[in-house]
């Protein structure tokens, strides 16, 4: 009898990262197929190129490293198919493909792969491609279907420029906003998908309701302040998509609940304020990317007291 | 490092102790300035003109200077050469000075130029010195050029001017944006890095071989 | 009903009743081995000094190895028989254990007993020596001599004695049949011990996943002065004194202190019944209830004499089910390995589980992925993530200063929450093991 002597615990839970990254998929589900419903076909196409680019990078990266093949935890996939997510959907098809390689080579793998980098992957490579061809990445379509109301307020099928919501969003009802019948990149605009991801993702305990809490609720109380409609400030542009999917990561978020709490809390601040006197009319991720470099800092000083750590009882 | 080997003390410069790329040396400008080659090998060139000046005065002045007040009065000397370089820009290469606007006056408080002062010139006799002003002068320009050909590359599918990658190239316009300084400055030294890593590695095998 | 809990904590096995379905309903039997090998150093303190040699006939309850040291307690046979060795064999400890090995010789004959009487009109004075001499240590798992726990030092008021009947660790059902099926005894223990320590509360701790034994054991509670029965919330590790005290009481056990320095006693429920023997009917502790589950035939709960060797109490069960990958004494969280199965049962071994090839696999680490999973797990309130950090980079001074690693419990919720598989709980082990070592050497 060959008997293994280890140290305890012999019994772990069922859950592992690819699990915990299929979860994420599963709430991803509804934003990617509202957003092929919305844009139709050529949405779907840029999630396909984003999604297969991330993984052949992962691929193609570990294999020249010579390091283990891990892409079977499915990181990767949540990473293309979050950069792809972040395109508008009427997009050259190199642009996605090369956002994922720029997510999953420069800032994943470069830092040591996946639990290592200490940005946001597909958040740095929204940044990258914006800064680098700023026409292209805000060239917004209007939805495919849905089409009316919206179409009244806009008055075009396509919208050049930066973010319309945040400058002619009073005009739009807000079941428009709300159903996603609005200009914007594939994923964020169907903000009721988005909250059938989050409650998944809170249901399952994937997440815990910290950090998107405090990152809309800010948001609506900075935007209250400086005078905007919060609802409105909330349910335009980015705010729902990048504090549910992306505020979220582990990986670049604090691990203490206090420290999930004061970064939600950067993070509405700073969208709120690069909104109201930045240069871009948009500032999501910006201010993840800002708050994923504090991170480390916060993680640092929102350490909880130790049991034990009390005087002596008579 | 072999002082009395002139020879040495040139190659040093450029690549054991390359001062942007090994000692990570003035690398404000090294961001700021290399939107383009000619922008880099402009002021590579301009520092390697105060870096040549400052290290034969200094150097000859050695033994006057008293220890106490050697900073200011390396400061001195490096100023009068940056003001020299920077009126003769000013005076032949306008478009060039304007390109690189506060980073040439900035020269003076360039750690590399005051470094050489420090560790080699106020040690060293004049011709080591100026060959040493030379070999980190075009040490620093050839790293500003480097960078310089990159950015421009990638930022503008151009390098000094003449366009390479043809007009379908979309410009990855973050290269020649401030991240895009860092980007490329971090990428070029994690791979000076891992050339250098790999060399000694198996430089070290062949010791190990050869024993 | 108010239910107590604490922060932190997992629920392992949660939808298949911790794995207790097994042996739940399984009532508990009484299994005489024909062969014990009683080891010296069941407890916690140096080993005791066998008294007894090769060839000699010992009756059950006689002593057969005296205490040594401050805290020691004796060891007594556990069956009637002939002693046919006495040597060293590889137990549960690192190193080889001095065993008494006793064959039985079937008669069942026991020394005389000297009984102090009813718990309630016992001299209080007498009742600890007693203790101390009927050989009874923490049966929980830990294996503290009771005796040291039930004598605090001049000082030290201790005002409430919690009975640990949580049993909050995975396949376990050996306290939970016990409190079921004899829950004066327990009651008993109870009142032995706050009327030998002078204390006026005692509470009987249970988990609410046992509302049957919560029942019995408030019905044998019923008009006994000072007792009391507290419910917890099902959650591991509940059962940890630390975690219990907070949970019931909520104070905290000091740094580097023991619960009496909270000013409270915690004893297993096991132990409690083992003291109302030795005050009622003199009776040293030579048996004990373990569960036996996992790959087995027909897991159970048997009543076990000290010494019995782990293969004789699976053979009982039916033999193995399955060609076992790992056994290990205690439940699933905290269990601690058998090299073979010819180690005994010792005092504090609740229970035996047997896992296949299949179970006993050790997973590969993975990278963290920072979920911070470990941190909300931990019951002590530490950090799990950087204290694992901290340990790859040889930074123990960091972790004992800064992070506190000697207040972690080795409870390994932190380990079994880890999706990226990390060794977490052996980490902080290995480097307790190795700064209690630094700390004996100062």
């Amino acid at each position: 009898m060959n008997l293994r002597v280890s140290t305890g615990p012999h019994l772990l839970t069922r859950e592992n990262t690819q699990t915990l990254m299929l979860d994420v998929l599963i709430a991803l589900a509804p934003t990617t197929a509202a957003g092929i419903y919305l844009f139709g076909l050529r949405a779907a196409w840029v999630l396909c190129v984003a999604v297969i680019a991330a993984v052949l990078s992962e691929y193609i990266w570990l294999k020249l490293m010579k390091k283990t093949i891990v892409i079977g935890d499915l990181s990767a996939v949540v990473t293309g198919l979050i950069v792809g997510l972040n395109m508008p959907a009427g997009v050259s098809l190199w642009i996605p493909a090369l956002g994922s390689a720029i997510a999953i080579i420069l800032v994943k793998q470069l830092f040591g792969g996946i639990g290592h980098n200490f940005m946001n992957p597909a958040m740095f490579a929204r940044a990258f491609l914006l800064a680098s061809w700023p026409a292209r990445m805000t060239s917004f379509l209007l939805p495919e279907r849905l089409l009316g109301t919206s179409q009244a307020a806009f008055g075009v099928d396509m919208i050049s420029g930066a973010t319309p919501l945040v400058t002619k969003a009073r005009n739009i009802p807000l079941s428009d906003l709300l159903l996603g019948n609005i200009p914007g990149t594939i994923g964020e605009v169907c903000k009721v998908a988005i909250l059938i991801g989050l409650v998944y993702m809170l249901v399952v305990k994937v997440v815990s309701w910290h950090v998107p809490v405090f990152f809309v609720g800010t948001v609506a109380l900075m935007s209250w302040l400086v005078g905007s409609d919060p609802l409105v400030a909330i349910l335009s542009g980015g705010v729902l998509f990048g504090a549910v999917f992306m505020a979220t990561d582990y990986v670049t978020n604090p691990m203490q609940k206090i420290g999930q709490c004061i970064f939600g809390l950067g993070c509405g601040a700073m969208v709120v304020i690069i909104r109201s006197w930045g240069n871009y009319p948009e500032g999501v991720t910006y201010a993840i990317l800002f708050m994923n470099c504090l991170t480390p800092l916060i993680d640092r000083f929102s350490s909880k007291r130790v049991y034990g750590m009390v005087k002596k009882h008579a | 490092m072999p002082k009395n080997n002139l020879r040495g003390v040139f190659v040093n410069g450029i690549f054991n102790e390359n001062p942007v790329f090994r000692l990570v040396l003035g690398t404000c400008p090294v961001i700021a300035v290399t939107t383009s080659a000619i922008n880099g090998a402009g002021m590579g060139l301009a520092a390697t003109f105060v870096l040549i000046g400052s290290n034969a005065v200094i150097s000859m002045l050695r033994n006057f200077i008293p220890g106490k007040v050697r900073i200011p009065a390396f400061i001195v000397v490096i100023c009068t050469f940056v003001t020299m370089i920077q009126l003769l820009m000013q005076a032949y290469l306008p478009s060039l000075y304007e390109a690189l606007g506060i980073f040439l006056p900035l020269i003076v408080v360039n750690c590399i130029i005051l470094a050489r002062a420090e560790a080699f010139a106020s040690k060293n006799g004049l011709m080591a010195s100026i060959v040493d002003g030379v070999g980190m002068g075009l040490g620093f320009t050839l790293a500003m050029v480097l960078m310089g050909t990159v950015r421009e590359l990638l930022g503008n599918g151009t390098v000094f001017g003449f366009s390479l990658l043809g007009a379908s190239f979309e410009p990855v316009l973050l290269f020649i944006l401030a991240p895009g300084g860092f980007l490329a400055y971090g990428l070029l030294l994690g791979i000076i890095n891992a050339i250098s890593n790999k060399r000694a590695a198996s430089k070290k095998h062949e010791e190990v071989k050869a024993a | 009903m108010r239910k107590y809990s604490f922060r932190g904590g997992i629920h392992p096995l949660r939808d298949t009743h911790e794995g207790k379905e097994l042996t739940r309903n399984k009532p508990i039997r009484e299994v005489v081995a024909q062969v014990v090998r009683i080891p010296m150093d069941m407890h916690i303190g140096a080993p005791s000094e066998p008294i007894v040699k090769k060839g000699d006939r010992v009756l059950i309850g006689q002593k057969i190895a005296e205490a040594v040291g401050g805290i020691g307690v004796p060891v007594h046979a556990s069956v009637s028989g002939t002693v046919t060795e006495v040597a060293a064999y590889q137990m549960m400890h690192k190193k080889p254990s001095m065993c008494i090995t006793i064959e039985n010789d079937g008669l069942e004959e026991w020394v005389q007993l000297a009984p102090l009487g009813d718990v309630e009109t016992a001299a209080a004075d007498k009742i600890i020596p007693a203790v101390k001499e009927a050989g009874i240590c923490g049966m929980g798992g830990a294996c503290f001599p009771t005796h040291i726990k039930m004598s605090p030092p001049a000082g030290k008021v201790v005002d409430t004695v919690l009975l640990n009947g949580a049993e909050c660790e995975t396949f376990l059902t050996a306290d939970f049949r016990l409190m079921l099926e004899q829950p004066e005894r327990v009651v008993n223990g109870l009142r032995a011990v706050m009327r030998a320590m002078g204390v006026k509360r005692g509470i009987i701790c249970i988990e609410d996943n046992k509302p049957e034994a919560i029942q019995a054991i408030t019905k044998a509670a019923a008009g006994r002065e000072g007792v009391e029965v507290g419910t917890l919330k099902t959650k591991y590790p509940q059962g940890g004194e630390k975690q219990l005290i907070y949970s019931v009481l909520g104070r905290e056990v000091p740094a580097g202190g023991l619960p009496m320095d909270a000013g409270v006693v915690v004893l297993n429920v096991g132990t409690a019944a083992a003291i109302a023997d030795a005050v009622i009917e003199g009776k040293p502790l030579i048996s004990r209830v373990t569960t036996i589950s996992g790959a087995v035939a027909a897991p159970d709960n048997l009543l076990l004499r000290i010494g019995t060797l782990l293969k004789d109490a699976a053979e009982a069960c039916g033999g193995y089910a399955k060609e076992p990958g790992k056994i290990f004494v205690g439940g699933s969280m905290t269990g601690v390995c058998a090299p073979n199965d010819e180690a005994s049962i010792s005092k504090a071994n609740n229970g035996l589980v047997v896992f296949d090839e299949k179970d006993a696999q050790l997973p590969d680490e993975s990278s963290c992925i920072r979920c911070g999973r470990c941190i909300d797990a931990c019951p002590v309130w530490l950090n799990p993530y950087q204290m694992k950090r901290d340990y790859q980079l040889g930074k123990l001074d960091e972790m004992e200063k800064k992070l506190h690693v000697m207040e972690c419990v080795l409870c390994g919720s932190c380990s079994y929450v880890c999706p990226a598989r990390q060794y977490l709980t052996p980490a902080f082990k290995d480097a307790k093991d190795i700064i209690t070592a630094r700390r004996m050497k100062q």
